[in-house]
């Protein structure tokens, strides 16, 4: 049996989820023996025509990218988002808050009608997505996870409760009650909690858990002694697709 | 509702120690097994730990980040490892040797006992059974803080049923008291250095959070709360971060988990802590979720504690510890929950 073709595809994003799967130093060579890696900008030069599994880093911002990625989805069996620019617009979707002109034209300037650009979208707003791998930067324990099941052909088991459950698993002090600001009781787990875990505070890079209580976490931070703007600014860091529920087309 | 005679400590024999003399009490325990007690964690925190150093334990603290259960249903716990190609499987099976817990609080023994009737009866949880039958405890009493609610449940602070010795902290030193066979024995071994008589009276110990019924009205309570406003009330609050059940002495709800290894040959079954606050607790095959909502979720939680177990086993399953009230993100209070519950049902009633 031939192994299957996996490709790496990159859009609107740091290419920092990319450059993490070439870190996992100790383990690449044994997904190397399970994988042929058909297609990689990153890390290779060549080109493939079809793939059982692409993997799509970056948000989708412009034009070109909506026609690429419809491309990548005819040619592939299975797409998987990776990072949070894929699954939900992420860092990216920051500017969808703002005048899309204002934000063009602080960008390029007077060449701004060189660059059309669209609201940073999750590329699960253009093509369908089969799985999603979250996190700025993704998880590699949680990629792995994906690329194992997908191989055996079972389903991934992702995580929908918060960060709070993975701090509680490992006894970590709780860092709003050290007095600092955190997003883990509405973050996605799956990341092992691995800022609080190390002194830091969860920031909100994996996205809201699917039953987000938006009221709850501001009245909470709120409680902890953060005002309201501050809360929802610091939760729209990485989530102002998901808060707003509907693209904002910047028409302000 | 049966309620279990609590031992007076001034009926039992004790010894008193300066504070050297129970600091090598803890080395002399060590040579008799491994020895877990309450260690700081953190700024402001403390959990349990096996003891390196008799001096780093701490024995004035409210309560630990997770209960006492850390030691006998760990957080994460590989139950076998097996092989895809044969479809062979090796149980991993605990050994744990003798264990003596030291400095524990009377709720979190008497979380363990109710941990013992759900693990015992029915189909018998081996792992936990094996870890729990080499356990001996070494109690002591607390001040409650603005948290602990024992006595509303029926959990005195010197109730020392399962203890094997009983520590009674006073300003120049400890009151060790023989509560059973196993405590009387580990005293002899010691070669305490004498200290003078001292006569021990008991002091009253207030509780500064109270629920406002007996305990054992409470069953009665929750048979009128499950179609109360409380619920919705509270989930408005609620972020569903499942906290409350983690560190829960008496939440015992797991999920079993399979991961391969890279060679997508071998693999490992591993067993972790869940929680019914979770979304995703009660997602089914066909991905039906069927308490979908938070205040089901809630309202369920707060059923398991006073009434559901509490039906077959005669006991609550809340022990008045306060960690899901002090460790609750949005500081959602387990007592006025109760206490909301308790002024509907006396309105229904008066009417």
């Amino acid at each position: 049996m031939s192994k299957p073709k996996v490709a790496f595809f990159d859009f609107t994003s740091c290419e920092g989820c990319q450059l993490n799967k070439l870190n996992f130093e100790n383990d690449l060579l044994d997904m190397l023996k399970l994988v042929d890696i058909v297609e990689f900008r990153e890390a290779m030069d060549n080109r493939a025509d079809e793939y059982d599994i692409a993997f799509i880093e970056g948000s989708i911002s412009s034009p070109t990218c909506v026609e690429r990625i419809h491309d990548i989805r005819r040619r592939t069996k299975i797409l998987v988002a990776l990072g949070q620019c894929a699954v939900s617009g992420g860092i990216n979707a920051m500017k969808n808050d703002q005048p899309s002109e204002w934000v063009r034209e602080t960008v390029y300037g007077e060449d701004k009608y060189l660059f059309p650009s669209l609201p940073a979208m999750p590329v699960s707003a253009v093509v369908k997505v089969d799985y999603e791998i979250r996190g700025c930067p993704m998880s590699p324990p949680e990629y792995l996870h994906v690329l194992k099941s997908l191989l055996l052909g079972r389903k991934p088991e992702l995580k929908d409760y918060a960060v709070c459950v993975e701090c509680k698993l490992k006894e970590n002090e709780c860092v709003l009650d050290k007095g600092m600001f955190c997003l883990g009781p509405v973050t996605r787990a799956g990341c092992e909690a691995i800022c609080p875990s190390f002194g830091q505070y969860c920031t909100g890079c994996r996205g809201p858990v699917s039953d987000l209580n938006k009221d709850g976490a501001v009245n909470m931070l709120k409680a902890h002694g953060f005002s309201e703007a501050e809360a929802i600014k610091r939760m729209k860091m990485f989530n102002t697709n998901d808060l707003e529920k509907t693209i904002s087309w910047g028409a302000k | 509702m049966q309620s279990k005679t609590n031992t007076h400590l001034q009926d039992l024999d004790y010894l008193f120690f300066d504070e050297a003399t129970l600091r090598q009490f803890i080395v002399y325990l060590q040579t008799r097994a491994e020895v877990i007690a309450p260690h700081a964690k953190g700024e402001r925190s403390y959990m349990y730990k096996p003891v390196k150093d008799a001096k780093e334990v701490v024995l004035n603290y409210p309560r630990t980040i997770q209960p006492l259960k850390k030691f006998f249903l760990p957080p994460t716990e590989t139950l076998l490892t097996f092989k895809l190609s044969d479809n062979q499987y090796v149980e991993q099976t605990p050994e744990p040797g003798k264990r003596i817990f030291f400095g524990i609080h009377s709720y979190e023994l008497q979380a363990i006992l109710r941990l013992d009737y759900s693990f015992e009866k029915g189909n018998p949880e081996s792992n936990y059974l094996t870890r729990r039958a080499n356990a001996l405890f070494i109690g002591i009493s607390y001040k409650p803080d603005a948290y602990h609610f024992g006595k509303s449940v029926g959990i005195e602070i010197e109730k020392t049923d399962g203890f094997s010795l009983f520590i009674e902290p006073m300003e120049n030193g400890y009151f060790i008291f023989i509560v059973d066979e196993a405590g009387r024995t580990l005293l002899e071994g010691f070669q305490a250095p004498q200290t003078q008589a001292l006569v021990f009276e008991q002091q009253e110990k207030e509780f500064h959070n109270k629920i406002k019924y007996h305990h054992n009205r409470l069953p009665e309570v929750f048979e009128h709360a499950y179609h109360s406003d409380v619920w919705k009330d509270v989930s408005q609050r609620c972020l569903g971060c499942g906290t409350c059940n983690l560190l829960c002495p008496t939440c015992y709800c797991f999920d079993v988990r399979d991961e391969i290894e890279l060679d997508a040959e071998n693999g490992t079954r591993q067993r972790f802590w869940d929680g019914c606050m979770l979304h995703d607790f009660t997602r089914v095959a066909g991905d039906e979720v069927f308490r979908d909502k938070l205040h089901n979720r809630t309202r369920h939680r707060l059923f398991r504690k006073f009434k559901y177990i509490t039906d077959h086993s005669g006991e609550l399953s809340c022990v008045g510890c306060g960690r899901c009230t002090s460790f609750c993100p949005a500081k959602i209070s387990i007592v006025e929950i109760i206490n909301q519950l308790i002024k509907d049902v006396s309105e229904v009633k008066s009417i």
